[in-house]
């Protein structure tokens, strides 16, 4: 019986002693090679032509970390187009949906041997700041000159760090002048009440909304949202944005004519907009559930036809739009689209979407930096066939010399390239792109209607998309404006008022307010000034 | 904190020196060789507990630190690199004008789920005890369970689309001519959806510890019981509750130990702006002010304070429990 | 059905019909309180697409179909990460219970020297965390990152668990053990063939308890793998509820059906993930029954 339960014990400690011993070695392994790298890149940025030597296609498998995603990168077909079209084999891995960031910090710094990382600008801007990354611009002056080539001076200017060397390659939001937000309305219903165009003021808004109610008392949520589809950063607003352009609110950190940086709460108008939501809060005219709306009980409340008017994008507004023709038998001419609205004195700011959707960036630990930055000027090579794919297979051209998507192949075997995409030749890209948007009828048909027919004056440039990593912007920024949304939301819902505000900056200052404007007029001052 | 074996040794060997000593040691040696198998037993408990738990609390240190990951070679050389800052990450915990506020939340809250939650699992193992038909029992049993494995994000989703403004509780109250009840953005009924949701999700698996206690109560006590005329209230009252004091006292601690720490995530998902200042607990708190930064030394310095507190409190519970009830979990 | 069963053994009292009565209202009330919201997302799984997004699903499937399910099944990683999964739940509840009991026995001995020390040092670890990077980097350093040990190993003693069987090893009567010491058993042989069967109740369930700890890892499971291969059910579906509609916002992938919608997609996976686990219940529940008679014997 003794044996029986030493063989037992055994057995535990052997598992778990096994399981050590067996990997201990290749776990310290990476570190040495680690320091040997890093020891030969530095040797590299100050003798200009010694850059690592290329192992070629074929000879190295390159292992890319990205964001997270519902499909299996590695089985997806778009991996198998890359490796066709580039001829270098690459592992694919995931970030965590929850938790990304740290895990992402860990495994950087534990030596992961990742060869490419996709990240958001803020992590990106986090990695930069801990010195976790390869410099780039060797690397890119020998093997990558089409990616040089395929973004302007100031793009490359913004992924730079503060020692001045190139710290990741710009993949940039796809459409510059591009009315990301704005609102879906149920045209039937609106026709109903006696409403036949969509509002285009902030008044006759205010006078639509204030119509339905009348019209259809309780029966129905007038006006649904927020729409948040991200968790932070400018997808994250408690306040459509299609209203804040009227009083002159387009971004968290604005610059008047003065060049002077300034928050959001000391615009102008920021008093007349909070007092406008908490009026149509009061009034019954949003949504009572506004604080704690989430993407899918917005989706329901729309698509279910318990909400007349609702906050979207092109995404909600693709997804919604089949469920309702589905479901209520809608068609297309039942949906309306609510564009940037005009202030009551004519005027309105929408900020250009040019800015920057992911920088991909080479870890310190990679022992690969030149196969990848080879790897990436392959494929900008290839750019048309990776992202859109063959002429007369998977698109055609149009009559006006536009890309239209030749369906369902295009959205079977292209449908997800955009998780793969490192980095872009902007121009090109820019032309190919719609034909994106154009593979879903629900995506064009708001897309054609918002953005197309947009008044190009209302643009306002994104000041700050280009701006490098900054410390205190870095470290405090999105909790100041998660505390700002959330003020406004306790005003809304009427827990606070506006005459907190004074008490609000007050403590918004504490939190690292001032630095960061600080760090903000700074670098607009050297950049603009 | 010293051991009760070394207590004796001390006390007792001031008087007769040497002898008392020697025979102490010899009664160990003793113990030590008719017994050697219960320590070979409790190796690989002390090589789980050395490795995995006592091991990563040499990274406590970074509470008292600015801790940046990458300030050497690897994130565990980087904790003795990085540099001491003293109390800094507690102030801003404590120094905080919101802090008794949502420390206040922290408590009312997690007091409130142990008044009303506490009791339920043990009235449910004792009544599902009395269920006589062994099938609709394990019906029951089983079923109570499943909702313990669904999380927070899903819990949720299924309440929102029961309690939401326009949800089928609301349009119930609206059919009848009452008016909508704003389950998540109202201050006063807020607390009762958490205590609820709660009560939904865990009831069941705490029934669970308690029905393996009432199978260990040996079941001639209530035969015996009903041959002296007792009903089946006090055999309840004077055969079960007893039996099932042990495990009532353990949970009972551990869920005090506690009372800092649970409820994150279900806080977390269910509240909003609006009910902050009923809602908004510690970790809810630390979270949103720590938020974008993978502030590390930030969030082991709230953990370090919640330990402390949970390791005075049961270590007090513990305390209480044996001097007034004789009992205690170790 | 309910008389045939209660009659036998003695005729019961008023208070014991009371009680039983109460027992069956009481629990069937609590049985529907849990398993209807549970109803929904099971319907939400079998249900058509734009039905489950307009929240026009209740308690019972609408417009039935089966290709949500089946796309969980064969286009997605779901048998991958359900073999993980079920590999770390088996091995590691087998290495939990026999670690836990080998712990519990000794420290239950009230003349065991060391045993305030040890379960000391047990109590404080229950308590103090040394936090997320600690914890990843002794992973890292024994070089057991990304494998099933790294899901295992650092969850071996849930101590709270440890603390059941200790407490219920306490309560056991001293004479048996006694008279068998006097036979000539030792210390194994006493745990193994005296206390351990004495104990099936408590041991089935730490057991349930641990299968259950390690099915829920999330957060650990997350941290300590890195490779697509490696991750479980926990992973998956968190991933799964996460990224289903919030990164297709530059362009969405478009390749879903009516039928097939994020919401239902959850709805579906949650449903296949958790039945495994519930079907071990009722297997645990055999144990407590075999307790019982045992129990009996003893006294």
């Amino acid at each position: 019986m003794k044996k029986v339960f030493a063989l037992f014990l055994c057995l535990v400690m052997v598992l778990s002693l096994a399981a050590c011993g067996t990997k201990a070695p290749a776990a310290t392994d990476p570190k040495s090679p680690v320091k040997d790298n890093s020891a030969g890149t530095e040797g590299s940025s100050s003798e200009q032509p010694n850059v690592p030597a290329l192992k070629g296609p074929g000879n190295v498998t390159l292992k890319r970390l990205g964001y997270n995603v519902a499909f299996d990168p590695n089985t997806d077909i778009n991996a198998q187009v890359l490796e066709e079209s580039t001829g270098y084999h690459a592992e694919y891995y995931m970030l965590p949906a929850e938790n990304a960031d740290e895990k992402l910090l860990m495994d950087i710094s534990g030596g992961a041997d990742y060869d490419v990382v996709s990240a958001s600008v803020n992590q990106w801007r986090t990695l930069v700041a801990q010195g976790a990354l390869q410099p780039l611009d060797d690397l890119l002056e020998v093997y990558g000159q089409d990616i040089l080539a395929g973004n302007s001076e100031t793009v490359w200017n913004a992924v730079r760090g503060d020692d001045g060397h190139i710290y990741g390659v710009p993949y940039m939001y796809p459409h510059s002048k591009e009315i990301a937000m704005f609102m879906i309305a149920r045209m039937d219903l609106l026709k109903a009440a006696g409403i036949t165009e969509v509002p285009t003021t902030i008044d006759e808004f205010y006078d639509c909304l204030v119509t339905l109610k009348q019209y259809y008392g309780d029966e129905y949520i007038i006006l649904a949202g927020p729409f948040r589809p991200a968790s932070e950063g400018n997808e994250n607003w408690v306040i459509p944005k299609t209203l804040a352009c009227a009083f002159g609110i387009y971004n968290d950190w604005m610059v008047d004519e003065n060049g002077k940086v300034y928050y959001m709460t000391e615009a102008e108008g920021f008093p007349d907009m909070i007092a406008f939501l908490q009026k149509l809060y009061n009034e019954g005219l949003i949504d009572p559930d506004w604080a704690i709306n989430t993407d899918s009980t917005l989706k329901e409340k729309f698509t279910s036809g318990k909400a007349i008017i609702t906050c979207g994008n092109r995404a909600l507004s693709d997804f919604c739009s089949a469920a309702l023709i589905e479901n209520l038998g809608l068609d297309w001419d039942d949906l309306g689209y609510i564009s940037a609205l005009k202030g009551s004195d004519g005027t309105c700011t929408y900020q250009s979407t040019e800015a920057f959707n992911m920088v991909a960036c080479i870890p310190k630990s990679s022992q690969n930096a030149a196969d990848v930055v080879n790897w990436w000027n392959l494929r900008i090579k290839d750019q048309l066939y990776i992202m859109i794919g063959e002429e007369g297979v998977h698109f055609n051209y149009d009559e006006n010399h536009q890309i239209a998507p030749i369906n369902p192949i295009f959205a079977q075997e292209r449908g997800n390239s955009y998780w793969y995409v490192d980095v872009t030749n902007q121009k090109e890209f820019e032309y190919e792109w719609p034909a994106r948007v154009r593979k879903s009828e629900g995506q064009w048909h708001a897309f054609s209607a918002v953005t197309m027919n947009a008044d190009q004056s209302i643009f306002v440039p994104n000041t700050f998309a280009f701006m490098p990593a900054k410390e205190n912007y870095t470290t405090y920024n999105t909790t100041l404006f998660n505390s700002l949304q959330d003020y406004i939301l306790q005003v809304m819902s009427g827990t606070r008022t506006i005459d907190d505000l004074d008490t609000f900056m007050a403590d918004w200052k504490n939190a690292g307010g001032e630095d960061v404007r600080n760090d903000l007029q700074t670098w607009y001052d050297e950049f603009y000034g | 904190m010293t051991t009760p074996p070394q207590n004796a040794l001390t006390s007792k060997a001031a008087p007769t020196t040497g002898s008392l000593l020697a025979q102490k040691m010899r009664s160990l040696g003793y113990y030590l060789r008719q017994h050697w198998v219960l320590y070979v037993m409790l190796i690989p408990g002390l090589f789980f507990l050395f490795i995995y738990k006592l091991l990563p609390l040499w990274g406590l240190q970074i509470a008292f630190k600015d801790y940046k990951i990458f300030a050497a070679s690897d994130p565990w050389s980087a904790i003795a690199a990085s540099k001491w800052v003293g109390l800094k990450h507690f102030k801003r915990l404590f120094g905080s004008s919101q802090f008794i506020k949502v420390l206040l939340n922290t408590l009312e809250i997690n007091f409130l789920k142990i008044l009303w939650l506490f009791p339920i699992p043990i009235l449910c193992a004792i009544l599902l005890n009395e269920i006589r038909n062994k099938l609709y029992q394990k019906l029951c049993q089983t079923l109570i369970y499943v909702p313990y494995f669904f999380s927070w994000v899903l819990i949720f989703g299924i309440f929102y689309s029961l309690l939401g403004s326009y949800g089928i509780i609301n349009t119930v109250i609206t059919a009848l001519g009452g008016s909508r009840i704003n389950f998540f953005g109202d201050q006063s009924v807020f607390r009762s959806v958490l205590v609820f949701t709660e009560g939904w999700k865990e009831v069941g698996y705490n029934t669970v510890i308690y029905l393996a206690a009432i199978t260990g109560i040996d079941v001639t006590l209530y035969e015996a019981a009903r041959v002296d005329g007792a009903n089946k209230f006090q055999q309840i009252w004077s055969i079960t509750l007893p039996g099932l004091l042990p495990t009532i006292i353990l949970m009972l601690i551990m869920k005090v130990g506690y009372i800092l720490t649970t409820g994150f995530e279900q806080v977390l998902v269910f509240y909003s702006p609006a009910v902050y200042d009923v809602a908004d607990i510690i970790e809810t708190y630390v979270y949103r002010i720590g938020m974008g930064q993978a502030d590390f030394s930030l969030a082991t310095a709230l953990g370090l304070f919640n330990a402390v507190i949970a390791f005075i409190l049961i270590v007090g519970a513990n305390t209480v429990s044996k001097k007034t009830l004789g009992r205690s979990i170790w | 059905m309910k008389k045939k069963h209660i009659g036998h053994g003695i005729a019961m009292d008023a208070s014991e019909k009371f009680v039983t009565i109460f027992a069956y209202i009481l629990m069937t009330v609590f049985a529907l309180v849990a398993i209807l919201p549970c109803l929904h997302v099971v319907s939400k799984a079998f249900s058509k697409g734009t039905y489950v997004t307009a929240g026009l699903v209740n308690f019972w499937p609408k417009g039935f179909q089966l290709e949500t399910i089946k796309y969980i099944l064969f286009q997605t990683d779901f048998f991958n990460a359900l073999k993980n999964t079920l590999i770390v739940t088996i091995v590691g509840t087998a290495v939990s219970v026999i670690a836990s009991v080998t712990t519990a026995y000794p420290l239950s001995k009230p003349q065991f020297k060391g045993r305030k020390v040890i379960t000391l040092l047990y109590v404080f670890s229950m308590v103090f965390f040394g936090g997320m990077i600690p914890a990843y980097m002794v992973i890292q350093m024994l070089g057991i990152k990304d494998t099933y040990a790294a899901m295992i190993l650092p969850f071996a003693i849930v101590q709270f668990n440890m603390f059941i069987v200790k407490n219920y090893f306490e309560g056991l009567p001293e004479t048996i053990e006694e008279s068998a010491r006097i036979d000539g058993a030792g210390d194994l042989r006493i745990l193994v063939s005296i206390v351990c069967p004495m104990s099936t109740p408590v041991i089935a369930t730490v057991a349930l308890l641990y299968a259950i700890n390690y099915w829920n890892n999330y957060f650990h499971a997350m941290m300590y793998t890195q490779s697509p291969s490696m991750q479980t059910l926990q992973v998956y579906l968190y991933n799964l509820i996460q990224s289903g509609s919030g990164y297709l916002e530059n362009m969405a992938g478009g390749t879903l059906t009516s039928n097939i919608t994020p919401e239902g997609l959850t709805a579906a996976a949650v449903t296949l993930s958790i039945i495994p686990i519930i079907l071990l219940y009722p297997f645990v529940q055999r144990f407590l029954i075999k307790g019982i008679t045992i129990g009996s014997v003893k006294g």
